[in-house]
């Protein structure tokens, strides 16, 4: 059992149960379930002494999110997914090269274990979002 | 518009931009009851159209009538100095027009959900040009398909099943005679899928794209290996696509908003017309929301550009970058945001929603969403391909007629008919 931070390449983009959660409603438990998670390779969920559906903070250069550790056996060591949807966007910068795109696909960012931490709801996380919480 | 039995056949489903259009709908009184052929989350929305749906107009949270929430949102747009239009991917095409019309009328800035999608796809286009292909000209004539940076089968769940892996005139069994492969970063639930998987560094799309070039050419090249794929696999992978009969390459937002943007889609281009020099080959994009492709056209047809487009001299000027929403609501630029058929709120970075909720938002969407939350005035409307007609177009350029199956809720009426009543309220107020 380790308790160390791992560093990653974030990355976003969509999933099946993001897709259907949308569907089904932004404001609901299905969506939080679908976009609050990260997807970790095994041998990074060891190194942070975590299992499936532990509790884990991210941070990056702008703030930090706590999120659901999600076992991906097939990713790589390095790099982490978040689904497309706000938990991720929390974490980006607005700077889009003048091409109008953020960057979605490479965000620098360090996972610890977390604990007993809270994810914040998607209301909370708009609010969040609209004080400027770090 | 109603067929015998309440059964719909031949729908076209309304989620992504492959517009699957051999849906079978059932309703019963006001409710959809079952969806076939539709992929998992068209059956999600088409059954659960009615789960969490915005059924009453709000000003500030207070319920109004919708000639009351008109009114506020008329006399917001009417006080503001730099408008700014969002959204129109999930809607159809006459509701795109009319907004264009409204964008121009106020002299604001209308730009589309493309600009957080495959708009570095167009800025390539608009470098190097198209070499396109349709989805039944893959069909029937593809020996090779290859997915890029994309992952079908999360986001167009029935893109291999309903497009590729199906018999067509030249290619008469799927499996056998056509080769499906997918290079990406990460070995997503598409990689099963496919006959080849091969994975890349991330950040190195541009080098692998223009090694690949390099090789097609017979350049001989002194490097063991590029984006982590060796040099040997790489010389084989131009052979395969130098001796195909018929070759489609689809991409999709791991090529467009990764490291290199347009730059990616510009080399990616010109691999498929040196490709050309030799054997014949397309590429398309992944078009994610249903009607994004038709916003584009529709945002050319009527202003000469595809999306980020300021009319504030009164004439369209194109500019991503610059009227594109991130960068705009980033700068702090607009000082109201009329959001339709998207949710900035979910899907823009912190500081672009940091901004949005200082300022008065008007949002129309069937549906509560992370923006409803922030909106001054909330309008809902009908869903489009679902409780009102329209025209979409598909990834590949193809318009498509979208019909209705149910009615709408009470009183809920089609962003088309929204964005006239504001247009109308707008004109006398500003005559």
């Amino acid at each position: 059992m380790s308790s160390g931070s791992v560093k990653v390449r974030l990355v976003s983009g969509r999933t099946l149960s993001q897709g259907r959660a949308m569907e089904k409603g932004k404001i609901t438990q299905e969506y939080e379930d679908a976009v609050a998670i990260c997807e970790l390779g095994s041998k990074t969920m060891e190194a942070l002494g975590i299992e499936n559906g532990d509790i884990i903070v991210v941070k990056a250069a702008l703030g930090k999110i706590n999120v659901k550790a999600k076992l991906d056996k097939n990713l790589q060591e390095g790099m982490a997914f978040i689904p497309c949807g706000p938990y991720f966007n929390y974490l980006l910068d607005a700077y889009t090269q003048l091409t109008g795109m953020p960057g979605f696909k490479s965000l620098e960012a360090t996972i610890n274990a977390a604990p007993g931490a809270k994810i914040p709801t998607v209301k909370e996380i708009t609010q969040m979002m609209k004080e400027g919480v770090k | 518009m109603t067929e015998a039995g309440n059964t719909f056949k031949d729908v076209v489903c309304t989620f992504c931009g492959c517009l699957c259009d051999d849906i079978i709908i059932e309703t019963e009184g006001e409710k959809i009851t079952k969806n076939t052929n539709g992929c998992a989350i068209s059956k999600e929305r088409f059954v659960g159209h009615m789960e969490n749906r915005c059924l009453q107009p709000t000003v500030k949270g207070s319920a109004v009538t919708l000639e009351k929430a008109i009114e506020r949102a008329v006399e917001i747009i009417a006080s503001s100095k730099r408008f700014l239009i969002y959204g129109l991917s999930s809607t159809e095409n006459d509701a795109q027009r009319e907004a264009y019309r409204l964008a121009e009328l106020a002299g604001g800035v209308v730009d589309n959900t493309t600009s957080v999608c495959h708009g570095p796809t167009i800025l390539g286009a608009q470098e190097s040009g198209e070499t396109t292909a349709s989805l039944a000209e893959t069909r029937h004539r593809a020996d090779i398909v290859i997915y890029w940076g994309a992952n079908p089968a999360a986001a167009h769940p029935r893109h291999i099943p309903h497009y590729i892996r199906q018999p067509g005139e030249y290619i008469k069994d799927p499996k056998k005679d056509r080769q499906i492969w997918l290079i990406d970063v990460r070995e997503t639930t598409t990689a099963r899928m496919v006959d080849r998987f091969i994975k890349i560094n991330p950040a190195t799309d541009l080098e692998v794209i223009e090694t690949l070039r390099a090789l097609i050419r017979g350049t001989k090249l002194d490097v063991v290996e590029v984006g982590g794929i060796s040099i040997k696999d790489l010389e084989q992978i131009a052979t395969t696509m130098k001796t195909a009969k018929y070759g489609v390459l689809f991409f999709g937002l791991g090529l467009t908003q990764s490291f290199g943007r347009h730059r990616n889609i510009d080399a990616a281009i010109r691999l498929i017309q040196d490709l050309n020099a030799y054997t014949k080959w397309g590429l398309m994009p992944m078009r994610g929301h249903y009607n994004v492709s038709g916003a584009n056209k529709t945002s050319t047809w009527v202003t000469g550009y595809p999306y980020a487009i300021d009319f504030a001299r009164g004439y369209p000027r194109f500019s991503p970058g610059e009227y594109t929403a991130v960068d705009m609501l980033a700068r702090g630029e607009p000082d109201v945001l009329l959001n339709i058929a998207a949710d900035p709120v979910a899907h823009f970075p912190r500081a672009a929603v940091a901004y949005l909720a200082k300022i008065p938002v008007i949002n129309i969407d069937p549906k509560f969403n992370m923006t409803s939350q922030l909106a001054e005035v909330n309008i809902p409307a009908a869903i489009a391909g679902i409780e009102c007609d329209g025209a979409a177009t598909r990834m590949d350029g193809l318009p498509l007629y979208l019909k209705k199956v149910i009615e709408p809720p009470e009183g809920v009426i089609p962003d088309r008919d929204i964005l006239r009543m504001i247009i109308k309220s707008l004109e006398k107020v500003m005559k």
